[in-house]
């Protein structure tokens, strides 16, 4: 490649992506996809759920009278609440409670566990929790995965999902922050694997398209992000207490991608950070940059 | 009376069904669930003479049987054995009309004794061979690997067959769910060769139509241990002059015990069945008590227990002189807590216990072939690839009736190896072909990981350079669970997989392994 060679491709690079970035602009300035992220720190569980869905415009404007909801914490784990490799089960049973007062029909909670999936509903205290709210907790049935088309997607093209979470009328995504070694962090997006059947270790490798692939079939509903306490390291399994960091705090929002960019923030990163992230604000799945996103932030304890 | 029996036969049958099934996760520790195999002094006595140790745990009920069977007889065989309950119901299945049993099988009798003679001399030899053919270990093993996963294929098939038929769709999918998890378990289970035990089992089913309770007839040792004790019976059996020599007793007699006189019976192989007390006509068989020493003994004759010595000692050459090749034992990843090879396969009935109540996940723990040599067929071994050791689980030791497995705490557990994992670079994605992937390190539930990475800069063959990220495991850490095996994304064998190197048994530290030392 000589020097006229590579200015020119440089030149032909470089007005390319000015091209895309104008192309873009619009989507996300327009008025109606101005992203909110609810954040509402220092209270019990109860309180700051109920707050940060409150600053969203509350709990009917998602869950309507006789709808059947899927909540979807992350389970995937044997380990106890206070290990913080699953979602606070407290956080669960606040949600459950709401929907509950909006008048849900039927409330459903499960995960596609990477432990045994008793040990997992049982150790992490949600299935407990979530049943003595009203939920109807269950261990996901093989018969209920059913292979579905990713029109949109670039690496993939169709996976097996879970039908009770594609035909809800409500599905809330509820997952939990933690570290993860090969994503850096884990929080919404990921969570959605916990809906996904087949070989889903064959999704880590080319991680980042590939996640951001599944996430344009669901659409969470509501994001509530569970950051009361947060997994800082040997994730996402942990274990050891001490990697545990307390930041007693709620994230809500309807855009997943500003929520998880949102929540990067709990390990000092931003969206951009994050390769999932930037692949899914790429194909257009939600707000990255925080400066265009209305974050509303309220202390309970203030 | 036979009513009372046929009641405590289904009691009985209905109590080992109910603890088998409490076998698991979550486990009450309050519960016995290896009560029958605690209780089975033929376990007992093969354990401590191979071991040459008194095992308390298995000692005591077993020893309450044997003297209640100096006063009763071989009443467990009739009243209790879970075995002998589901060879009455197959009997009366398989067999053909009920035909005189020919008088030239009452000699077949002694196979059992045989057998019995050929396992305890074995065992003073320290192999263990009593796995094969106790009734209680038999049956707890087929229950494991057969019935129960049968059980869960049936229904899973007959809950797909009945979604297909479209209605009641919510109803269907609630009752499975309530019965998935409780009575069935979570997903299908997988055994390997788990053909040949439902062939064992499925035999001695079939034997039925031969003569009715052949097993219990001809071949099994722990009803020959009963019936050498039943020589002294207090309860016996008394046939007063009402009698009107109609042979229905004879006949009916589902054990052959009774003499073509139709008065005298053998005291060693009546089972206290009570069925000749209920058919006789003229009611002219009573149950009463009596001290003197009576009935026809056993004809156990001395060229009998040479054949049957020599028999032995042909098992003890043919499993403790065969070379298990080093390649093959690395594979040898046994359950956390398990006591030192040599004890291990000392101990290890087969039971399948420790399999039973691992199972919950499935198919981590499988029956061996061949890996620890002839001795250890059917030994419970880990292979990681279908299943893994839950790092919070300790059951299995909890649930081992002759320690083979040691109980430990949940935290001693996480402290005990049972090998290490090696990466195959040939095949783990990151190393063959320079992309990410860490499902192993993900996965990984020690905290520190036991896997970690060094991230490199590589050049691809388009020329952009990219950060990889490669796994590598940290011995020190590793305690070979093995979820990283099961986890690897790839198809076929996995990209990494463990061995038993580093692998820590409960050791009681006076033991002396007579093998390691030519190790």
């Amino acid at each position: 490649m000589d020097r006229r060679e590579f200015i020119k491709k440089s030149l032909q690079a470089g007005a390319a992506s000015l091209a895309m970035m104008t192309m873009k602009v619009p989507l996300i300035n327009s008025a109606e996809r101005t992203s909110t992220v609810a954040v509402a720190r220092n209270g019990s569980p109860d309180d700051m759920v109920e707050k940060a869905v409150e600053m969203l415009g509350g709990i009917a404007r998602f869950v309507g009278k006789g709808d059947t909801v899927v909540i979807k914490p992350n389970i995937g784990w044997a380990r106890r609440p206070e290990q913080a490799a699953n979602t606070n089960p407290e956080v669960v049973a606040a949600i459950v409670r709401l929907c509950k007062s909006a008048g849900a029909g039927k409330i459903k909670v499960f995960d596609n566990t990477c432990n045994e999936a008793k040990r997992c509903y049982v150790m992490s205290g949600i299935q407990k929790a979530a049943e003595s709210a009203g939920a109807d907790v269950s261990y996901m049935f093989p018969q209920k995965f059913k292979k579905t088309d990713i029109p949109n997607g670039k690496i993939l093209k169709s996976w097996h999902f879970y039908k009770d979470a594609l035909d809800a009328d409500a599905f809330i995504n509820v997952p939990i922050v933690k570290h993860h070694s090969l994503s850096r962090m884990t929080m919404g997006m990921k969570n959605i694997m916990g809906i996904l059947g087949e070989n889903r270790g064959k999704i880590h490798n080319q991680f980042d398209q590939k996640l951001a692939d599944i996430n344009t079939v669901v659409k969470p509903t509501l994001t509530i992000l569970d950051a009361v306490n947060v997994l800082m390291r040997n994730g996402p399994v942990g274990g050891n207490v001490n990697d545990v960091q307390s930041f007693n705090t709620i994230v809500a929002g309807v855009d997943p991608v500003a929520v998880d960019s949102y929540g990067a923030s709990f390990f000092d990163l931003k969206g951009m950070d994050l390769g999932f992230l930037r692949k899914a604000h790429a194909m257009g799945l939600g707000e990255i940059d925080l400066s265009h996103v209305k974050v509303k932030e309220f202390n309970l304890s203030g | 009376m036979r009513f009372a029996r046929r009641v405590s036969q289904i009691f009985f049958l209905s109590l080992f069904v109910f603890l088998f099934i409490k076998t698991t996760f979550p486990f009450n520790a309050s519960i016995p669930h290896d009560i029958f195999l605690r209780s089975d002094p033929l376990v007992a006595l093969v354990t401590m003479l191979t071991t040459r140790q008194f095992i308390f745990r298995i000692f005591a009920a077993g020893f309450l049987l044997v003297i209640l069977s100096l006063i009763l007889g071989r009443f467990f065989c009739g009243w209790v054995c879970p075995m002998g309950t589901i060879i009455d119901a197959g009997d009366r299945l398989f067999s053909r009309e009920r035909a005189e049993t020919r008088p030239s099988y009452r000699k077949h009798r002694l196979w059992k004794y045989s057998l019995l003679v050929i396992v305890l001399i074995a065992a003073l030899f320290s192999v263990q061979l009593i796995w094969f053919l106790d009734p209680l270990s038999l049956l707890t093993r087929s229950f494991t690997i057969s019935l129960y996963p049968l059980l869960a294929i049936f229904a899973e098939a007959i809950f797909n067959l009945l979604l297909k038929l479209g209605a009641f769709e919510d109803a269907l999918f609630s009752l499975y769910g309530a019965m998935r998890g409780t009575i069935l378990p979570l997903a299908p289970l997988l055994f390997s060769r788990s053909i040949l035990i439902l062939i064992v089992f499925a035999g001695i089913l079939l034997l039925g139509r031969v003569t009715r309770r052949y097993w219990c007839r001809y071949l099994c040792p722990l009803g020959a241990l009963y019936g050498v004790f039943s020589a002294f019976r207090f309860v016996r059996r008394r046939t007063t002059d009402d009698c009107i020599d109609c042979g229905r007793c004879y006949k009916e007699c589902k054990m052959d015990a009774i003499a073509s006189d139709f008065r005298s019976y053998s005291h060693h192989e009546c089972i206290e069945c009570m069925t000749c007390v209920h058919i006789c006509p003229t009611n002219a068989l009573k149950y009463t008590t009596g001290i003197k020493p009576r009935g026809d003994g056993i004809d156990f004759s001395r060229r009998r227990f040479v054949f049957s010595g020599a028999t032995a000692l042909l098992a003890v050459g043919a499993t403790k002189t065969a070379l298990v090749d080093k390649s093959s034992s690395g594979a040898v990843i046994r359950p956390p807590g398990s006591v030192s090879e040599d004890e291990f396969l000392d101990r290890c009935i087969r039971c399948h216990q420790c399999i039973k109540v691992c199972s919950t996940m499935g198919r981590y723990l499988q029956p061996a072939w061949l890996e620890s040599g002839w001795e250890g067929i059917w030994t419970p071994l880990g292979n990681a690839r279908h299943g893994y050791c839950e790092y919070d689980c300790n059951l299995c030791g909890m649930v081992c009736p002759t320690d083979a497995i040691h109980e430990l705490t949940v935290s001693e557990k996480q402290a005990t190896p049972m090998g290490t994992a090696y990466f195959d670079k040939s095949r783990c994605i990151p190393w063959y072909k320079n992309e990410d992937c860490l499902v192993c390190e993900e996965h990984c539930p020690i905290s520190d990981k036991a896997i970690k990475f060094e991230v490199r800069r590589v050049t691809k063959p388009d020329g952009r350079e990219h950060d990889v990220k490669y796994p590598y495991v940290d011995e020190d850490l590793c305690i070979g669970c093995g979820i990283c095996v099961t986890k690897c994304p790839l198809e076929a064998k996995a990209g990494i997989f463990v061995n038993s190197t580093g692998q820590k048994r409960w050791a009681d530290e006076d033991a002396v392994d007579a093998l390691d030392f030519y190790r």
